[in-house]
């Protein structure tokens, strides 16, 4: 475990396994795998996912590798299609918070004025509250289903790519270059689209890496809450939940989600930070 | 500006913060289609004018400019209104739930700031425990504290049989301690050794200041500052996580009267939690600012 925040190894290696590192390639190889499984998705399901059999609550057994949950289903079926949901939405809602954050932070600071400002301003304080208190508020509000969370999500997690953006701005327009490019008369917008724009896609990529393992564990966590994705979708959060109502008969039925989304997180959250050491152009090192 | 306006004018951004998130809650809140009201009819049997003399006692028949000046009003009087759903005042059930929240949150932060801190001091005067402090560091980034929750039910209640899974402290606490002790206790390791090296450290040595009070006076506090950026950081986990393992393990706390009243649409619930929880963030920050320009000379 010592060295997966500290190791930078020198030198410039070429293969993409050297340039992730150790801890980097099993978060790649962990998120290859969980995006395998989601694509594949119902090819891989040996049931239906939510068609009952006539058994409940059986143990682990060769047919049946993850049991059968509370009402007869098939729990490795209705894992599978959880990561479906849980990768979808996790993917959708980054890219949203993506767009938004930083598409309309950069074209803040490129337009300027009051409107501007207080775009920005907001989306400065708003970061500061927890993203889950942001995200239950606005499912509250536009109500649950796939689609309702997917956008609560996207929401809630806007600010945090608003402030990499402006704070990219804020330091590439202190840089020489740009000092250059105005003096031979660049516009402001070109001055942030043309030249700090590209010099912000690293920084943002990896803002990107780090937030999606967290989407999708606030994903489950409102799933589990009761104000997820529409109530018969088998999610993690709501496997977990069915599960955890048994847990003292049944301990699988919570273990299985569990551990698909600590490993899930996990691999994702190694790439990312194995993403970050190599791109934040902050250390110097890497 | 002058100090004294400074904090003054990060004052009243949180002000201005905590007042736009109030409404539009409210009106987020009052403009999708769905009440109380509807929520009670699905769970009995309501005639269609019962449902209409309740939209009428309950103040749900005037639109939300109204229902905002009304509710914005008694909210100055400290009136947080009543509960669509218990009938009960709202600032009773917050001024019960508050309690449960503060003190895990309180204990969770305990924790945390203990272990880190700890952890840091042994890690700069023991080299070899540095491996500790990054083992936890990484703890921190890749385990979700809802994941930790979880099996933290499984093997103490269901494997163990120790404690009664539901409604107790002791455990949420610790996990949200060893999340916030995860995330300062690296940082602030890496500030304790590059000040351990500074000039004045070797004066103050050379002058024959006892180790101890080398490291409480002179080195903790300096290297405090190196930690105080991520209290903004800490304290939005704190709350998100505090809600979070309330509802996991059944604490009637803020989060879980949230979670509730979101469910059952009971507005003034959802409205007086949030306002209070975001309030707490703000408060929170506002006062780690402070902190911060108390510590650090270079911040004034």
């Amino acid at each position: 475990m010592a060295g997966a925040l500290t190791a930078t190894p020198a030198g410039r290696p070429k293969r993409l396994g050297g340039w992730l590192g150790g801890w980097g390639q099993l978060g790649l190889a962990i998120t290859v795998l969980a995006v395998a499984i989601a694509l594949l998705g119902p090819a891989l399901s040996p049931f239906d996912p939510l068609a009952p059999s006539g058994r409940r609550l059986l143990p682990p057994s060769s047919d049946h590798w993850l049991g059968l949950d509370a009402l007869g289903r098939d729990v490795l079926s209705r894992l599978i299609t959880g990561t479906q949901i849980s990768i979808a939405v996790g993917l959708a809602a980054t890219l949203m918070a993506f767009a938004l954050g930083a598409g309309l932070g950069l074209l803040a600071c490129a337009v300027g004025g009051p409107l501007a400002w207080l775009f920005l301003g907001a989306m400065d304080l708003l970061r500061t509250l927890p993203s889950i208190l942001l995200a239950l508020v606005l499912v509250a509000a536009i109500g649950t289903g796939t689609g309702p969370v997917t956008f609560a999500l996207g929401l809630a997690f806007a600010p945090v790519f608003a402030r990499v953006a402006r704070a990219g701005y804020l330091r590439e327009m202190g840089s020489g270059y740009v000092t250059a490019a105005r003096g031979l008369g660049a516009s402001r917008v070109r001055l942030v689209l043309v030249h700090a724009a590209p010099n912000l896609v690293g920084p943002l990529l990896t803002q990107a890496a780090i937030i999606l393992p967290r989407v999708i564990t606030k994903e489950a966590v409102l799933s589990f809450f009761g104000v997820g994705a529409a109530p018969e979708a088998p999610t993690w959060g709501r496997l977990i939940a069915e599960g955890t109502r048994f847990v003292e008969r049944a301990p699988h039925l919570v273990l299985a989600p569990v551990l698909a989304l600590a490993v899930v997180t996990l691999g994702l959250s190694l790439l990312g930070d194995a993403t970050r050491r190599r791109l934040d152009p902050n250390r110097v090192a890497g | 500006m002058s100090r004294a306006g400074r904090i003054g004018g990060a004052a009243l951004r949180q002000i201005i913060l905590l007042l736009g998130i109030t409404i539009a809650v409210f009106v987020l809140l009052r403009v999708v289609p769905g009440d109380a009201v509807d929520v009670m009819a699905s769970e009995g049997d309501i005639t269609v004018a019962q449902e209409d003399l309740l939209r009428r006692t309950l103040g749900l028949d005037i639109g939300w400019p109204g229902q905002l000046l009304a509710w914005g009003a008694d909210a100055l009087g400290g009136d947080l209104g009543t509960s669509l759903r218990y009938g009960q005042p709202v600032s009773d059930m917050v001024w019960a739930a508050l309690p449960v929240t503060l003190g895990l949150a309180a204990a969770g932060l305990a924790i945390g700031l203990g272990l880190g801190v700890a952890l840091a001091l042994l890690a700069m005067l023991r080299p070899g425990l540095a491996a500790l402090v990054d083992a936890l560091n990484v703890w921190s980034i890749v385990m979700p504290t809802f994941c930790v929750g979880l099996a933290g039910i499984l093997v103490f209640s269901v494997w163990l049989g120790w404690l009664p899974s539901l409604g107790h402290g002791l455990v949420p606490a610790v996990i949200i301690g060893l999340d916030i002790g995860g995330q300062i206790a690296k940082p602030l390791m890496e500030d304790l050794r590059e000040t351990a090296e500074a000039r004045f450290v070797t004066a103050l040595r050379s002058r024959g200041v006892r180790r101890r009070a080398l490291v409480w006076r002179h080195l903790l506090p300096n290297s405090l500052t190196a930690v105080l950026p991520l209290a903004g950081l800490i304290v939005a986990g704190l709350v998100g996580g505090t809600l979070t393992m309330e509802v996991l393990f059944g604490l009637p706390g803020l989060g879980a009267l949230l979670l509730d009243a979101i469910l059952g649409r009971d507005y003034p619930v959802v409205q007086a939690a949030v306002l209070v929880l975001s309030a707490a963030v703000i408060a929170a920050n506002l006062a780690t600012e402070a902190m911060q320009r108390a510590l650090d000379p270079r911040v004034r």
